[in-house]
């Protein structure tokens, strides 16, 4: 398989804190691959440092084998890597349909001279084309209810699915979603993974996703890897990491770590008389 | 438009369509929203599909006398799907798209369809996981192939390719779809179409496609269409008044059916064509002015005021049958247009009744709304109200002189059993001799319904002859009356009556979310779920005069003297509903056994513990406690649970 994305030996510091300290790891092409992990543990950092918000301080980051390591954002962005954020990050005033096609302001090809000129130049036919993949993607996510309602208005699972699609209008080849199922119910998160799913196997998309809810990720991932304290501690697949006793530390704590009963902690009441 | 020399020109759906196509050929026959654009099809267009369906199906051996079923949501394929199944000879079997396992794999055997056009993923899905207990399907089309790449499964086709099987065979041999077209008889079968089936497995009523037409007509001499009307399809496709309208009519008058882009979209796509004609089921009437009203309550004051005036003064000018051009020009217009109304010219509700206030309300916006009546076996609607004498307490009149209607063995009111008979009804069930026999007398459709002709001699029906029930004091009530009236209140969204062999009625009540959940909002009542909302000591206040004034219209045997809020909603799924959302009340009657026979034992407290299946297979743990309100005591209980 070819290699999507390797990360070698990545640290990042900031300042005295130690967010990443060489994590190494390679996502595959085609693959659905989850970073799991305490809170704190580095999983955004990585996101962000692939998606260039962050400089790793130590460490490579090859995309395709090329180095990515010193170009900004949008470059990534050409070279087709796509993200979602933790945090919903949409236009609240805009139309569902404006905020997707955002998404699609590196494809675009005219500027502010030759766009007023709609008539007289290519925007026209330019929007066209653009509109239609839009619409697809709409209809990939069903969104046709709320193609036109402002971003604002809508609920906080419909949100995230725009944030999807806006990161999907970018036609990456990798995407990666930051907790796409964070603050879902059961069957809005039913219907992301299904989403996910679809994406990995009928769109072609290589997917890298940081999520917490451990069921969907042992349900749909191909691979998992377990970062704790900024530190590597698995990689592989969903059962064997499971499996792994550095990870059942990791989430249930030691084993000889003790336990406070709740009610132990309560005062007793003192029997009078 | 002459409906029924057309008919006598073409008595087949693919002879009519090809008349069409040669005719008309450019004009546009359907149309469907797609990719967010209406997309339109043309005779032509409509035709080649046919065709290349039809010589795809002969491709794989299919003809005369075979079952092709159908299911999925409205879609131009459907309906070429169908017409193809008629050019071979075949019967067309549709599918409710929401038909669980149970039921498909039944109609599916029964049938022994050897096609299925199975529209999506979900539709596939749904056939390949009844595995070995659909033996005799051989070939499942479907049309959209998102997410099929999973499945491997010899019998799956994908649309678009059965088509080019077709046209390779329509350039090979170019006259053969014209053959097998003109070989096609107006007298044998066409249409399989299911009987909605409130007690039993559903009974396949076989439809004769000239007969279809000829009812078509009839319908159409009453009610005028033509090629610039617009119909949006969206009442399910097996229905037989969906495919009086989206097919028979459609082929027979040419209007442009219109297929929406999503069950959720349906409503602003509906706005976008704004369609001439429209039947909604009653319960759709009430959700949209229901929906009206909770609108109104959150809009500025100005607009409530405005709302009020504009009501006030057109009820009053309905009531001298007159419009009120000031109510017209505030109010309505805009209304109208809001709900895509403002091209109707003819609007239709039936299979149920519709509160008279919600009647008037959409008469007095100016929507021409009528009341028709029909069975399956007497292809849908025969009788509609003449547009100049409409009662919203009766069903009309028939439609032509040859409809027979017949009130048999009546009482001392003249009620009796609705007898019908017509020129152009069913032929039979199919494969199923003892039905067809039981329901029928001498030619005569014994349709089961409980009505009486009325003064003005229009047809009032009252309800199923076998829902009439009688209280262990020996009077006779209809379970379904009383809740339909129970239901024109806003706030209740089903009801179950209650009484047969007890001693007195009552009333097991669903509270309608929406509208309650906004009320509460205003009124500052906290809640957290359905059931808990529904548990309030407020909202039991507030159904309970709803119930009081609904008793004030009743002579006292007839009135509810109980009341109790249900924790849930009744639901198809489940078993409570058929899918016409009719109460199945030998299912209720089991289910909630210990809740009726609580009411019965006097207990002011029933306890739930119970667990509520969700679609997706999840369960969740329902405990509660009912509060039974007993009407013929003072509101002192009310008070005294809500201090509880």
């Amino acid at each position: 398989m070819e290699r999507a994305l390797e990360v070698r030996a990545v640290s990042l510091r900031f300042g005295g804190i130690r967010a990443l300290t060489d994590v190494s790891f390679t996502v595959h092409d085609g693959e659905l691959f989850s970073i799991i992990g305490p809170n704190g543990a580095g999983k955004t950092s990585v996101v962000n440092c692939i998606s260039g918000r962050y400089t790793p301080t130590e460490g490579r980051l090859l995309y395709r084998g090329r180095d990515i390591a010193g170009l900004k954002p949008n470059a990534r962005a050409a070279l087709g890597i796509g993200r979602t954020f933790q945090n919903l990050a949409l236009f609240h005033h805009m139309s569902v349909l404006d905020n997707i096609m955002v998404g699609r302001h590196h494809l675009l090809k005219n500027n502010f001279i030759t766009g007023p000129l709609y008539w007289l130049t290519p925007a026209r036919s330019e929007e066209l084309a653009h509109r239609r993949k839009v619409e697809e993607i709409i209809d990939f996510l069903d969104l046709q209810a709320v193609r036109k309602a402002a971003a604002g208005t809508l609920s906080y699972g419909l949100r995230k699915r725009v944030e999807l699609a806006r990161a999907m209008a970018l036609e990456p080849k990798l995407i990666l979603l930051d907790e796409p199922m964070a603050g879902m119910n059961f069957e809005e998160k039913e219907d992301m993974a299904r989403y996910i799913v679809d994406l990995n196997e009928e769109f072609g998309m290589t997917v890298m996703m940081i999520e917490h809810d451990m069921g969907v990720v042992m349900d749909i991932s191909h691979r998992v890897l377990v970062l704790d304290f900024g530190r590597k501690i698995a990689e592989g697949h969903p059962t064997a990491v499971l499996a792994d006793p550095h990870v059942k530390r990791a989430y249930l704590g030691e084993e000889d770590e003790v336990l406070i009963d709740p009610d132990e902690s309560l005062p007793r009441p003192v029997e009078i008389g | 438009m002459d409906y029924a020399g057309r008919v006598a020109r073409a008595d087949t759906f693919p002879k009519l369509l090809r008349l069409n196509a040669n005719e008309q050929g450019s004009e546009v026959a359907l149309r469907e929203k797609n990719l967010g654009l209406w997309r339109e099809f043309t005779w032509n267009d409509y035709q080649v599909r046919v065709r290349d369906f039809t010589l795809g199906l002969v491709e794989f051996g299919l003809g005369a006398s075979d079952v092709i079923a159908i299911i999925g949501n409205n879609r131009p394929d459907w309906a070429a799907a169908e017409i193809a199944a008629h050019a071979i000879g075949a019967m067309s079997l549709g599918i409710y798209r929401d038909a669980l396992d149970e039921e498909v794999s039944y109609l599916l055997t029964y049938s022994e369809a050897k096609l299925v056009f199975a529209e999506d993923e979900e539709q596939v899905d749904k056939l390949l996981g009844l595995a070995d207990r659909i033996p005799h399907v051989r070939h499942i089309v479907y049309s959209d192939p998102r997410g099929m790449r999973k499945y491997d499964d010899a019998r799956l086709i994908f649309a678009d390719d059965l088509a080019a099987k077709g046209r390779a065979r329509a350039t090979r041999e170019p006259d053969a779809y014209d053959k097998l077209v003109d070989a096609t008889s107006g007298d044998v079968v066409a249409i399989l179409c299911t009987t909605s089936g409130t007690t039993a497995q559903p009974k396949l009523a076989m439809l004769a496609a000239g007969r279809m037409l000829r009812h078509c007509a009839t319908y159409l001499a009453f009610d005028p269409k033509g090629p610039a009307d617009e119909y949006v399809s969206v009442l399910p496709l097996p229905w037989i008044m969906e495919q009086v309208y989206a097919l028979g009519k459609g082929l027979l008058c040419r209007m442009k059916i219109n297929f929406v882009e999503h069950a959720d979209t349906m409503m602003s796509d509906f706005r976008e064509i704004a369609p001439t004609f429209v039947l909604f089921a009653p319960r759709v009437w009430e959700a949209i002015a229901a929906g009206v009203r909770a609108r109104i309550m959150d809009a500025s004051v100005f607009k409530q005021w405005l709302f009020g005036i504009g009501m006030k003064v057109g009820l009053a000018a309905l009531d001298r049958d007159r419009r009120s051009i000031i109510a017209e020009r505030l109010l309505f217009h805009a209304l109208r247009d809001r709900l895509g109304f403002t091209r109707l010219r003819s609007a239709a509700t039936g299979g149920a009744a519709l509160g008279p206030d919600t009647f008037r309300f959409f008469r007095v916006m100016g929507v021409p709304l009528r009341t028709l009546y029909g069975q399956t076996e007497l292809l849908g609607a025969y009788t509609l109200h003449p547009a100049d004498r409409v009662d919203p307490e009766t069903t009309g009149v028939a439609m032509a002189d040859d409809i027979q209607i017949r009130i048999d063995e009546p009482d001392a009111n003249g009620v009796g059993e609705i007898v019908v008979k017509h020129p152009n009804m069913f032929l039979a069930y199919y494969k199923n001799a003892e039905a067809s026999q039981a329901d029928m007398r001498d030619g005569w459709l014994k349709s089961g319904d409980a009505g009486y002709f009325n003064k003005a001699g229009q047809l009032v029906v009252i309800d199923r002859i076998n829902d009439l029930a009688a209280t262990a004091r020996g009077d006779r009530f209809s379970p379904q009356y009383l809740e339909n009236k129970l239901k024109f209140s806003p706030f209740v969204a089903e009801a179950v009556v209650l009484g047969a062999g007890r001693d007195y009625l009552a009333a097991m009540i669903c509270i309608r979310y929406s509208i309650i959940s906004k009320w509460a909002e205003k009124n500052r009542i906290s809640f957290t779920t359905y059931t808990d909302l529904a548990s309030r000591p407020e909202v039991y206040a507030l159904l309970r005069t709803e119930v009081e004034a609904v008793n004030a219209t009743l002579p006292s045997a007839q009135r509810i003297s109980k009341l109790l809020v249900l924790y849930k909603e009744l639901d198809a799924d489940d078993g409570e509903l058929t899918r016409t959302r009719k109460v199945r009340r030998g299912v209720i009657n089991e289910k909630y056994a210990d809740i009726i026979n609580g009411i019965y034992a006097d207990r002011a407290q029933i306890p739930v513990d119970t667990v509520i299946r969700f679609q997706d297979g999840t369960t969740q743990r329902i405990r509660t406690t009912l509060a039974v309100v007993d009407l013929r005591r003072g509101p002192t209980t009310i008070q005294a649970e809500a201090a509880e």
